[in-house]
């Protein structure tokens, strides 16, 4: 299944030396310092390292939160659409009930997977390098011969000293060598099935696991060629036939020259499959004399006696190129699909064997794609790499030096989150949107491309999530009664900005340093808001309360009353109309003289009843006219509003007994004690020291 | 005797000295007695208040802190044997982050005028180690008062303390005379008339009891201890003189009774209305407003009138209107002296109704008035035309009805408003009908006609107009940054020249001013169509809001209760401020933001605070410069707006060179404004900055 694999050129700032060639920075300046200095020096690289190595350590981490629980698909960014495979062909056509359909085969498929098909395997060619195809290319042979063995290693039984191991026949067939890959017609590549029979559990033997050994035999040209024309009519088909072993572990070509190449390839492992349908290309190792016993054979890879990296198989060695499939019908031979010579680097390494195909030249093809569609200069120039291999340079700079220089070859998978991204435009337009930490830039390179990468001093690394979270009191996460309203801390965005055309030219370090204007995409309240009262965190259900939509602040109320009490030489029936009438103009934030006839029958309609109940209707009357005198109100509006304070004083309910009493004490409260309480309160000013 | 004074004033000193300390002492306490009871007064708000916030978050379900196992264990050990270690697994609450500090302060949605204080209320505090320099600073700040709130009296002796300290000493000197007495019998050392000198002194003292003044040596002794204080002699009239009010009765104080309690008495209309004329701000249509520590009295505004006309229908069957037809005589019989400030208008409008004889009363009238109101206000008691005692007894005599002296006080107050209106005023009266009112308007001959209407229209408009712009235009080219605080003028001799203060601080005359509505330094407001904010508009371009008494078409004068109104220039005065929100700033303390998105040139809030002079703003600034933080913002050349104290959240929006708001002050309605607007379109969520320079 496909697996996050490590890729090898996972970097962490930390172990960046440890993979992949690593040069010394600047090696001229490196001499001109001298020894002393030397520890400066080691100083600033543990700092460089230091600086790299957080962001570093935040995308390994993100990437495999990623990898459990995404975020978005890769394969949905407009940048990355060579990674989605599917098509919306088939939506119009879609059904709800072909849903349970495709459940309910996919169900049958997946409960014997093996037991009711064959193993179809389609040989594309076989490959070998070290011939020189130019010189006699016409008139050679072009084909070797292939026999295939199905092997069953059992289970140890007690006396057995080794496993027992069961080699049966599948057939033989002639591949052609070398081909190339748009001669032939897909239909005329060999064959070959094997029954799943075979897989069946036989007799006593507990069959541990099952492989596929491959047998290259390669001939002189005419004993060659008279095997191709034997062997192709003869079309061998499979023998079921377990009792066969003898045969099949013998050699069949004993022809002189004959170079023979064997490879081997689990299908399953302690019942576990392990070939799975795809196309294969298997390296295969030369045998000199004889049949190798299993027991010494070692899965290194040898080239003239020298060890080769193991990739250096597939360009070099002969390799064997197939496709596999498991497939119901014996006689579709002409349905499997054939090898491409390219394949993804997503498929399986099985086993021990390595089973990768070589994909640089995906690659290659797919820059050169890209880079045709640019028009620039500097493209061009990009369209110049070499077309064998794109090797991929990360430099680290510190301090605007260069620090480290990384090597990626034929990997265009991000260092940081081993995403394939297939093309080194989405490569670097992934680099710069996923890992904004870092400041990438493009330079060209005449093997490849280089990448600078530097620190981003200007991210913005602040919180965005609820800002509410930073703020919460321990134990308070839970701890609302019902549904309460939360900030938005998502948004939906809908941008269609221009598309300009995918260019590497944009990630080309911009000459003149200008930063790309930063529009903020999402403006909002992506932070804790406070009460300016109590500093105590708002609430996002509290925010849409203004606190200064109240005019009239509590104490400022307060405030008013008392000023108005300290004065000594104001009555108190006076000193309360004026409390209410200011608490009424504050309350209304009344500002034009035309407003004020309207704000005495508000006041009467608000407060008439409080002035009635607390006889003040002549000191309100008073004010009344004292407001004509300013020229505020017309006489008009006195004579209204004394009519309608009348009214409400015949309309209150039990008026005379209740005023009676009402207006006893409150005379008590306002008038008798007035000389008692203008003397006892410490009055503090004077109206007339006002006017002065 | 020399010899023996010697150590007696001596001793007098050190009697003078402790007796002094005694005092001081006990004033202290009383004062340490009144802080603790405010203190603790203050406590109990404070609890009362975190108690209903205790219960508020008692409602809320507290989840409890989950046990992390990588934190362990706690233990506690005891050194006794008895105790066995106490063992509990820690909870780690996670961390909660800071905030900015905040001094407290006070809400406020409008400027609020306070006084210069000449005493500094703390010294302010500079960190727990007080650097040398602070030092010389805090000296220095405390050189620009006249003292620190709390030692006023240290070294200080005030009058109260005075009289109590010779009161305190006269009262030893007779207890300790007599004890020197026994004292030097016992020495043998006095002579026995001296005996008797000393004793009949005493006597005497005593016969004059509490009205005595006690003997010069206390005097001596205190001035020899605080010779800053005078001599003996001038300790010894100031006593006198302290002893003086003490003993004679108050004055009463100058408060009119309740007119609607039992003690109401008669009185004149401007005593009546006295405390309402005085304390009401016609700006801020408050009483002892906020923002105006001077107000005009009404007195001097001259009345619109036009809406008094004469009743001429009988209110009912009984309305005196059917008795009496002469009342036209009786005005006109009513001799009064009449000075005439101005010279008659033409009246070129034909004034509708009464003739030309009548007017000339009226205006007569309105003279009058004007003169006594005026005399009211200087507190002058207006000789009453009618002692109470003679009012009771002609009442006696010619009518049955008894009039309170509330209704007599009423019946003035009206009259003045709506002068020979009795019906009315009867009604207003509600206790009498017009037919009483009447006669009682007859025996104070108080029958008054209608005051001369206001004629005449303006003809000089178009000039005005012209004149206008060309003001608005010099104003700006020569004023710089001269901006005068407005101060309504009150020039009744003569129009607004060069003389007048609106003219001299560059203001234009405002609705408040005292000086007639066609002077020609009066702003006449636009007549604009549109949202008011180009320059088209002449309140824009003269920098001030939309006056909703002058204009009338814009929409200034509309929509009170909406918030949308289409002259954009007079958001300040209505508050349509934007909603804004505190929270921690991206560069420095704390920070404004923004709730919803703003237009360029948009009202985004008033910069409210303490309106303080620029003294003040100095002394303030000199503490804030210390602190590294001021909420100054001049306002003009007589104030400064200190949001220190008292404020809106506009106050913590911060300092940027390249802002996204500008601060503009504005007239806006006589008030100078410090606005807050927009200077380019603002996202939601932004944080608001603005150029303090």
């Amino acid at each position: 299944m496909p697996s996050a694999r490590n890729s090898g050129h996972t970097m962490s700032g930390a172990s960046c030396k440890a993979n992949g060639a690593v040069y010394p920075a600047s090696p001229a300046m490196m001499n001109s310092v001298k020894k002393p200095k030397m520890e400066q020096i080691q100083a600033d690289h543990e700092l460089f390292l230091q600086a790299f190595e957080k962001p570093t350590q935040i995308y390994r981490f993100l990437r495999t939160r990623n990898l459990i629980a995404p975020i978005f698909l890769h394969r949905t960014l407009t940048f990355m659409s060579h990674r989605n495979g599917r098509s919306n062909a088939k939506r119009k056509a879609f059904k709800v009930d072909d849903m349970l359909q495709m459940v309910e085969k996919m169900k049958a498929e997946q409960e014997s997977p093996s037991l009711c098909s064959h193993l179809q395997l389609t040989f594309t060619g076989f490959f070998l390098k070290d011939e020189k195809p130019s010189s006699n290319s016409e008139n050679e042979q072009s084909s070797v011969s292939l026999e295939v063995l199905l092997v069953k290693v059992c289970h140890k039984k007690r006396k057995d000293v080794s496993c027992p191991i069961k080699q049966v026949p599948t057939g033989k067939k002639q591949v052609p060598l070398n081909p190339e890959s748009n001669q032939t017609k897909p239909g005329s590549y060999p064959s070959l099935l094997v029954s799943s029979n075979e897989f069946e559990p036989s007799n006593s033997h507990m069959v541990k696991s099952y492989s596929l050994l491959f047998r290259v035999s390669r001939t002189g040209r005419r004993e060659l060629n008279g095997l191709v024309n034997g062997v192709a009519n003869e079309n061998i088909d499979v023998v079921d036939a377990p009792s066969r072993k003898k045969r099949s572990s013998s050699h069949k070509d004993e022809a002189e020259g004959t170079e023979t190449y064997v490879a081997q390839m689990t299908v399953f492992d302690k019942n576990r499959l392990q070939l799975l349908d795809g196309e294969y290309e298997v390296s295969m190792q030369g045998i000199d004399d004889g049949p190798v016993s299993k027991k010494r054979a070692t899965w290194e890879t040898l080239l003239d006696g020298k060890r080769l990296p193991p990739f250096e198989t597939f360009s070099q060695g002969p390799t064997l190129q197939f496709t596999l499939r498991w497939t119901a019908d014996t006689s579709g031979k002409s349905l499997a699909p054939v090898a491409k010579p390219l394949s993804t680097r997503n498929s399986e390494s099985c086993g021990p064997m390595e089973t990768r195909t070589s994909h640089h030249r995906t690659a290659l093809m797919t820059v050169k794609e890209s880079v045709s569609t640019d028009i620039q200069t500097k493209k061009e120039q990009a369209s110049c790499e070499p077309r064998q291999k794109l090797r991929i340079f990360y430099q680290f700079l510190y301090n605007n030096n260069t620090r480290q220089q990384t090597e990626a070859r034929d990997d265009l998978h991000c260092p940081w989150c081993t995403l394939n991204c297939s093309k080194l435009y989405s490569l670097l337009k992934h680099l710069k949107l996923s890992h904004s930490r870092f400041i990438f830039n493009y330079v060209p390179h005449t093997k490849g491309a280089r990448i600078d990468v530097s620190i981003n001093e200007c991210y913005d690394g602040s919180y965005v999530g609820n800002p509410q979270d930073i703020h919460s009191q321990p134990g308070f996460a839970f701890s609302r009664n019902g549904p309460v309203k939360r900030t938005a801390v998502t948004h939906i965005l809908v941008c269609r900005p221009k598309r300009i055309k995918p260019s590497l030219s944009e990630f080309l370090e911009s000459e003149d340093g200008e930063l790309e204007q930063q529009r903020t995409y999402v403006s909002g309240h992506n932070r804790l808001y406070f009460h300016s009262d109590s500093c105590m965190p708002l609430r996002p259900q509290e925010m849409d309360v203004d606190s200064e939509d109240e005019r009239d602040p509590e104490w400022l109320r307060e405030k008013t009353a008392t000023q108005l009490d300290e004065f000594t030489d104001v009555n108190e029936g006076e000193k309360e109309v004026m409390k209410l009438w200011n608490l009424h103009v504050m309350n209304h934030g009344f500002i034009a003289d035309n407003q004020m006839n309207q704000a005495i029958m508000l006041f009467v309609e608000s407060q008439g009843a409080h002035i009635v109940r607390r006889n003040l209707c002549r000191n309100f009357l008073l004010h009344l006219v004292s407001m004509h005198d300013f020229n505020l109100v017309s006489t008009a509006t006195i004579d209204r509003a004394m009519v309608q304070l009348q009214q409400i004083q015949q309309d209150l309910p039990e008026p005379e007994m209740e005023q009676s009493d009402q207006t006893l004490a409150s005379a008590g409260a306002c008038n008798g004690s007035t000389l008692l309480l203008s003397v006892g309160k410490q009055g503090k000013r004077t109206k007339c020291g006002l006017t002065d | 005797v020399a010899a023996s004074m010697c150590p007696d004033k001596a001793a007098w000193r050190r009697r003078v000295k402790s007796e002094y300390m005694r005092l001081r002492q006990l004033k202290r306490l009383k004062k340490v007695e009144q802080v603790k009871n405010l203190f603790r007064s203050n406590r109990e708000k404070i609890e009362e208040q975190t108690n209903i916030l205790n219960a508020e978050w008692c409602k809320l379900r507290i989840q409890s802190i989950p046990l992390s196992p990588s934190a362990g264990t706690c233990t506690v050990e005891f050194g006794f044997p008895g105790f066995k270690a106490q063992t509990i697994a820690v909870r780690p609450l996670s961390t909660v982050t800071g905030m900015p500090f905040m001094y407290s302060w006070s809400p406020l949605q409008h400027n609020f005028m306070v006084e210069d204080e000449t005493f500094l209320h703390n010294i302010p505090y500079m960190g727990d180690e007080v650097l040398e320099q602070d030092e010389a600073f805090l000296e220095e700040l405390i050189d620009n008062y006249d003292g620190v709130h709390g030692d006023r009296e240290g070294g200080f002796i005030s009058d109260e303390i005075f009289k109590e300290l010779v009161e305190a000493l006269s009262q030893y000197s007779d207890h300790d005379e007599e004890e020197e007495e026994e004292a030097s019998t016992a020495k043998m050392g006095k002579t026995e008339d001296e005996k008797v000198m000393r004793r009949s002194s005493v006597e005497v003292r005593d016969l004059s009891s509490s009205k005595r003044i006690p003997s010069d040596m206390i005097f001596t002794a205190i001035a020899s201890m605080f010779p800053y204080k005078g001599t003996t002699e001038e300790l010894k009239e100031k006593y006198k003189d302290l002893l003086d009010p003490a003993s004679q009765v108050k004055l009463p104080p100058l408060c009119t009774p309740n007119l609607d309690g039992p003690f109401a008495k008669s009185v004149q209309r401007e005593q009546s209305l006295h405390s309402f004329h005085t304390l009401f701000c016609r700006r801020c249509f408050k009483y002892d407003c906020f923002l105006h520590p001077f107000h005009a009295s009404p007195n001097v505004y001259k009345r619109k009138s036009k809406e008094i006309r004469m009743e001429t229908e009988p209110c009912g069957a009984d309305c005196f209107l059917l008795q009496v037809e002469f009342i036209d005589q009786n005005v006109l019989r009513s001799q009064r002296s009449r000075r005439r400030r101005r010279q008659p208008r033409p009246t070129s409008s034909g004034v509708p109704g009464p003739s030309r004889s009548a007017e000339e009363n009226k205006d007569g009238d309105s003279d009058r008035e004007t003169t006594s109101s005026s005399e009211g206000n200087s507190r002058s008691q207006t000789p009453t035309k009618l002692c109470p005692g003679d009012d009771d007894g002609e009442q006696k005599a010619c009518c049955v009805v008894q009039w309170s002296g509330a209704e007599e006080s009423l019946f003035r107050v009206l009259r003045g408003t709506y002068f020979n209106n009795l019906c009315s005023i009867a009604r207003l009266i509600g206790t009498k009908n017009c037919k009483e009112v009447y006669e009682f308007a007859m025996k104070e001959f108080l029958i008054h006609r209608v005051p001369l209407e206001d004629g005449g229209i303006l003809p000089q408009k178009k000039k005005r107009k012209h004149r206008l712009w060309a003001k608005i235009q010099l104003k700006k080219d020569n004023s710089s940054n001269q901006v005068y605080n407005y101060q309504p003028c009150d020039h009744p001799d003569h129009p607004c020249d060069t003389s007048c203060p609106c003219v001299m601080t560059q203001n234009f005359c405002e609705k408040f001013c005292q000086c007639e509505n066609e002077c020609q330094n009066r702003f006449p407001g636009c007549r604009c169509k549109t949202q008011c904010n180009t320059k088209q508009c002449p309140c824009y371009l003269a920098v001030r809001e939309c006056d909703p008494d002058l204009c009338m078409t814009c929409g200034a004068a509309e929509h009170w209760d909406s918030k949308v109104v289409s002259c954009k220039n007079c958001s300040i005065q209505r508050g349509l401020k934007k909603h804004l929100l505190l929270a921690p700033s991206d560069v420095a303390g704390w920070g404004t933001f923004i709730k919803e998105p703003v237009q360029k040139n948009e009202f985004i809030s008033e910069y409210c605070g303490e309106l303080i002079s620029q003294d003040e703003a100095d002394r303030r600034g000199r503490i804030y410069d210390k602190y590294m933080s001021s909420f100054l913002f001049n306002l003009n050349n007589d104030f400064v707006v200190d949001a220190t104290r008292k404020g809106n959240k506009i106050r913590f929006a911060n300092h940027s060179v390249n802002p996204n708001c500008y601060a503009k002050v504005v007239m806006v309605n006589g008030d100078h404004r410090i606005g807050i607007f927009a200077k380019r379109a603002i996202l939601q969520g932004e944080e608001l900055f603005f150029d303090y320079r």
